[in-house]
């Protein structure tokens, strides 16, 4: 009888091909959509959480109330004994240091003049003086434009499109004007190692990045920090231990009324993080029963034209002796068939287009050329796992759900009136 | 002595129309033996096809009773008429309802099919009653390919091809031609007396009636006459 039904399925086109491609289009939608979705959100979340907040930010109290103006003057003393006990507390968590800094730069004409100066954003990281994944988890290897990641003290890597502005290459002297942490003036030489490109416009346009122990020696902040940022070790983000390590952390400054005591934040916590992490989870969600909803009431629709331009089948089928259960069961297996048929082709075609989107993207780098805000100028889909039945079981249970509403008229009918109805 | 197939006592079979009823049929009293090849005859709306429906038990009397192979309809349930119908009863309908996506052979496996019948056994079955009449090479032909002939020959053949012990026809020359209907009357009378299968046919075709053994006449639902006649002879 499946051979069968099979049969019918495959020659009867009106009966097939219209739902099998409703529901392909639907599943697709919503992979390609979830896909997407998931990437672009999951990037900002991703470059936030390496560029910016960490997985959890420990700053004095002070600093985080007035993180925006960068007030390296309320910076955590006694880095080295925090960063230390931290990572005796919370062994599954990687500890590093981070500085902030702003200031001038200046790219001099070899005779004494200036050929370019631009404001810069500063970031310090451990590069050598400290054993860390810092440069790996900026992904600067890959952004590096030209040259390399400095090696050496006096060396630093600048935004590749502040480079260009300020006229200057790898090897080019570069002067650094800013103030230390104490408010006195401080100007130190640079030498350019090499340019990089994030594809955060923000950061290409204005960034330089320079060694940790240099930035300190520079700012005279000497066994201090701006922030202490955390990752988790397998560098994934989770909500739930980030708010947990940071409760425990708080729990023992709780009492502590020093503006200058440390204060942890999870990611969720900064930047209204947390509620843009709700919004990816919600969208998410609301995809997929936006899907469920449109697909049932067009496949309910469909399934009642089919069930009414099948009406003549079925008063056969009853007249030959199938019960009417029998009947409304291999609409069901048919309506699985078709689920599933539409479903696979509607989900290769969404996976296809999320790979391909994971790879290129769409590039919006020419709508983010004032921007500020961290975020990808490629908004790339991302392929995970879920994607492979995201789509593909509400696609199966929407054509099973459409043609169960459908076949019932037909079920519960007496035999004779619808034998009547169905003009035999 | 006869064995009787069909038996309807005091048959009576209302529909509600509006606020009222309307009484299809009204005290029906008929008994058929096996083997026989009878026509319930009489205008449009005289009741034929409701009684036909009620002895294929696609319906149930209101009042009264009809006990076909010695089953009770009024008392069957879906499943118990369903499996009677499966098992016993071939349908012939004036429209021939072929199901289209089929092919000729696979509209008369179908049936089989229902009774979970053997491959081996289906493709016997199905090519002896093409055989029957006269269409083994139009098996793998769709049923839109199809004369109005050949489309109830193969109605007949998925009727006859379980064998079933009464054959209900509605009609079956009413689409035909003169040639056609002559054609298609003779093969079923010929399975009549080959394989003793009782056929009963609704009717005002004059065609079809001269092949009758025994014509019973409705009139506004009730019995007007209940005749043995002489047949036309194959």
């Amino acid at each position: 009888m499946i051979k069968f039904i099979f049969k019918a399925i495959l020659r009867d086109k009106n009966r097939s091909l219209l739902p099998i491609i409703v529901i392909s289009i639907g599943v697709f939608l919503t992979i390609a959509l979830s896909g997407y979705i998931k990437g672009v959100f999951g990037d900002m979340i991703d470059q936030t959480a390496r560029f910016n907040t960490g997985h959890v930010k420990i700053m004095s109290k002070a600093y985080a109330e007035n993180k925006d103006q960068i007030p390296n003057d309320l910076a955590l003393m006694d880095a080295r004994e925090l960063t230390t006990s931290l990572k005796t507390d919370f062994p599954t968590f990687t500890w590093v240091n981070r500085i902030r800094f702003g200031g001038l730069l200046d790219a001099t004409d070899g005779n004494g003049g200036s050929k370019g100066q631009g404001p810069a954003a500063g970031m310090a990281i451990e590069i050598y003086s400290e054993p860390s994944q810092e440069v790996e988890r900026l992904n600067i290897p890959n952004a590096i434009v030209t040259g390399a990641v400095p090696s050496k003290s006096g060396e630093a890597l600048i935004g590749h499109e502040f480079a260009n502005k300020l006229g200057v290459k790898v090897g080019d002297e570069i002067t650094y004007m800013g103030t230390t942490m104490n408010g006195a003036m401080t100007f130190e030489s640079l030498t350019i190692s090499g340019t990089v490109r994030f594809g955060i416009s923000a950061m290409d346009k204005g960034m330089i990045i320079i060694d940790i122990a240099d930035v300190r020696k520079m700012l005279d902040m000497q066994d201090a920090t701006g922030e202490i940022l955390g990752y988790s070790k397998d560098e994934l983000y989770f909500d739930e231990v980030a708010r947990k390590v940071s409760n425990t952390f708080n729990a023992k400054y709780i009492d502590n009324t020093d503006e200058y005591a440390p204060i942890m934040l999870p990611l969720s916590a900064q930047n209204s993080m947390g509620s843009y992490l709700e919004m990816v989870d919600s969208f998410s969600s609301l995809f997929i029963i936006i899907f469920i909803v449109i697909m049932s009431i067009v496949l309910w629709n469909t399934g009642l034209i089919g069930g009414l331009r099948r009406y003549q089948e079925f008063g056969i089928r009853i007249a030959l002796g199938e019960e009417k259960g029998h009947i409304y069961k291999t609409l069901i297996y048919e309506a699985i068939a078709i689920g599933t048929i539409g479903s696979v082709s509607g989900t290769i075609l969404g996976v296809l287009l999320t790979l391909f989107m994971q790879k290129h993207g769409i590039d919006i780098s020419g709508m983010m050329e004032n921007a500020t805000m961290m975020m990808p100028s490629v908004m790339k889909s991302k392929f995970t796992p879920e994607l492979l039945y995201i789509g593909f079981i509400p696609g199966l249970f929407a054509m099973v759900i459409g043609n169960m509403l459908s076949g019932i008229g037909i079920y519960k009918r007496e035999t004779a009136t619808l034998f009547k109805e169905l003009e035999i | 002595m006869s064995e009787k197939i069909i038996q309807t006592e005091n048959l009576v079979k209302r529909f509600p129309v509006g606020d009222g009823e309307f009484t299809a049929l009204d005290d029906i009293n008929l008994s058929f033996d096996k083997g026989e090849f009878a026509g319930i005859v009489g205008p449009s709306g005289s009741g034929k096809t409701t009684l036909l429906n009620i002895i294929g038990s696609l319906d149930s009397p209101s009042q009264g009773t009809a006990t076909v192979m010695g089953k009770r309809i009024s008392s069957l349930s879906h499943k118990e008429a369903a499996q009677l119908r499966n098992l016993h009863i071939g349908f012939i309908f004036q429209v021939y309802n072929l199901l289209p996506v089929y092919t000729v052979y696979e509209n008369v496996e179908f049936v089989l099919l229902l009774q979970n019948r053997s491959a081996a056994e289906r493709k016997k079955a199905v090519m002896e009653a093409l055989e029957w009449v006269g269409i083994e090479n139009l098996a793998h032909k769709k049923p839109s390919k199809l004369s109005g002939g050949e489309g109830q020959r193969v109605a007949i053949a998925r009727a006859m091809v379980k064998r079933p012990e009464l054959v209900l026809a509605d009609e079956p020359t009413a689409n035909l031609d003169a040639k056609n209907a002559h054609a298609i009357l003779q093969t079923m009378k010929k399975l009549n007396e080959e394989l003793k299968t009782t056929f009963l046919f609704s009717t005002h075709d004059e065609k079809v009636m001269a092949y009758m053994n025994r014509l019973i006449h409705l009139e506004d639902g009730k019995v007007a006459k209940d005749e043995l006649v002489q047949a036309k002879t194959v």
